[in-house]
C-alpha cells in the first residue's frame, strides 16, 4: 500500500495570516512551491495558493487573511491513499496538510497525487508483464510436458 | 489505447502577445485551467502559468500594464490530437511540464494536462488488468482440465497418449 509519508512533500512552507500577499508571493517564487500553509498558533487554518495570490493582486487586497481558502483537510501520516483519492474526487479537496502529534510534517497537493499515480502505473505495468510472461512459460511447458512428444522426451 | 483528442480540454483561455499582463491575470483567476496560451494567428507561441505571474510580481520590474509576451514561457511543447496516450506520457516524462497545447494544422485545438493523461492511463490500465485476470483464470482452469485428462482419463482417449 502507498503511504502518505512517502508521497507527501515534507518541506512545507508556512505563513502567518497577517502577513502581506507580496510576502506570500515571494515565498512561493523562492521556494518553488505551489501553495503555502497558513498557520495561526501553530495550527494550520487555511491554504494560500498561486491562484489566490493572483486574485489578491487583482482585487488589491493586502493581507493573506483576505484571500486564503479553507478548502483543505488535515490528515495523519497513516491515512490511506485511497481515502485521499476519494476526497479529491468527491469533495474536490485538493490540498491535504499532514499533521502528526500536533505538528505539521508535510503537505500533499494534487501534484503529489499525480506523481504517485504515475509511479503506480509504471509499477503495475511491469508487474502485469511479468505475470503474463510467467504464465505463458508455465503454460507452454505444461502443454509440452503432457503432449505425446513431451512424454517421449521426459520419460 | 485512447488518443489525446479524447482527454484534452477544449475551452482554453487564449490571449494575443500584445495583451497586458493584467488581462492574463484576470483569465488565470477566472479559469480553472491554471494557464493562458498565447496565440498568434491561432498558433500557440507561448504559455503563461500561475507561477510565471507570481514570479513576475515578485521581481517587481514589470508592472501589470506591460505586454504578456514578456513573461510567457516560449517555445512550448505541443501535442497532436491524434497522438496516443502512451506517446503523450513519454513526452510528459521527458519534458516535466504540466500543460501542453494541442495543435492541429497550426491551430490550437485544446490543452492536454499531465493530470488528465496520467488519470486516463491509470483507468485504462485498471480496466485491462481486470480483463487480463479473467483470461489468466480461464487459462489455469484449462491447464487443470488438460492435466486431469492426461493423468486420469487417458485410457478413454481415442488416440493413445
Amino acid at each position: 500500500m502507498v503511504k502518505v509519508k512517502n508521497i507527501m512533500t515534507s518541506g512545507v512552507v508556512s505563513i502567518a495570516p497577517d502577513s502581506s500577499i507580496m510576502e506570500a508571493a515571494k515565498l512561493i517564487a523562492s521556494k518553488s512551491v505551489s501553495s503555502l500553509v497558513v498557520m495561526e498558533k501553530s495550527k494550520p487554518i487555511a491554504i494560500i495558493s498561486e491562484n489566490d495570490v493572483i486574485k489578491g493582486v487583482l482585487s488589491r487586497k493586502a493581507k493573506v487573511r483576505d484571500v486564503m481558502s479553507k478548502n483543505f483537510m488535515i490528515i495523519s501520516p497513516s491515512a490511506k491513499f485511497a481515502d485521499i483519492m476519494k476526497h479529491l474526487r468527491e469533495k474536490k479537496i485538493k490540498r491535504f496538510p499532514v499533521v502528526e502529534n500536533d505538528k505539521l510534517t508535510g503537505l500533499i497537493t494534487e501534484t503529489d497525487i499525480i506523481e504517485a499515480t504515475r509511479d503506480f502505473t509504471r509499477f503495475h505495468q511491469i508487474v502485469q508483464e511479468v505475470i503474463l510472461a510467467v504464465f505463458g512459460l508455465a503454460t507452454a511447458f505444461f502443454l509440452f510436458y503432457f503432449s505425446p512428444f513431451g512424454a517421449s522426451f521426459f520419460r | 489505447m485512447a488518443k489525446v483528442s479524447k482527454i484534452m480540454l477544449t475551452n482554453v483561455p487564449t490571449l494575443k502577445k500584445e495583451a497586458k499582463i493584467e488581462d492574463a491575470a484576470r483569465l488565470l483567476a477566472q479559469s480553472s485551467s491554471g494557464c493562458v496560451v498565447i496565440v498568434e494567428n491561432k498558433a500557440p507561441i507561448g504559455i503563461v502559468t500561475e507561477l510565471d505571474f507570481v514570479r513576475n510580481i515578485v521581481s517587481g520590474k514589470k508592472n501589470l500594464k506591460e505586454p504578456v509576451g514578456k513573461i510567457m514561457t516560449s517555445p512550448v511543447t505541443f501535442m497532436a490530437p491524434s497522438m496516443k496516450l502512451d506517446e503523450a506520457l513519454k513526452i510528459i516524462d521527458t519534458k516535466k511540464f504540466r500543460k501542453y497545447p494541442v495543435v492541429e494544422n497550426n491551430e490550437l485545438v485544446g490543452l492536454a494536462t499531465k493530470k488528465d493523461v496520467v488519470n486516463a492511463i491509470s483507468d485504462n490500465l485498471r480496466f485491462h488488468r481486470n480483463i487480463q485476470n479473467v483470461v489468466l483464470v480461464l487459462f489455469v482452469l484449462f491447464e487443470f482440465f488438460v492435466f486431469v485428462l492426461y493423468r486420469y482419463l487417458y485410457k478413454y482417449l481415442p488416440f493413445g497418449a
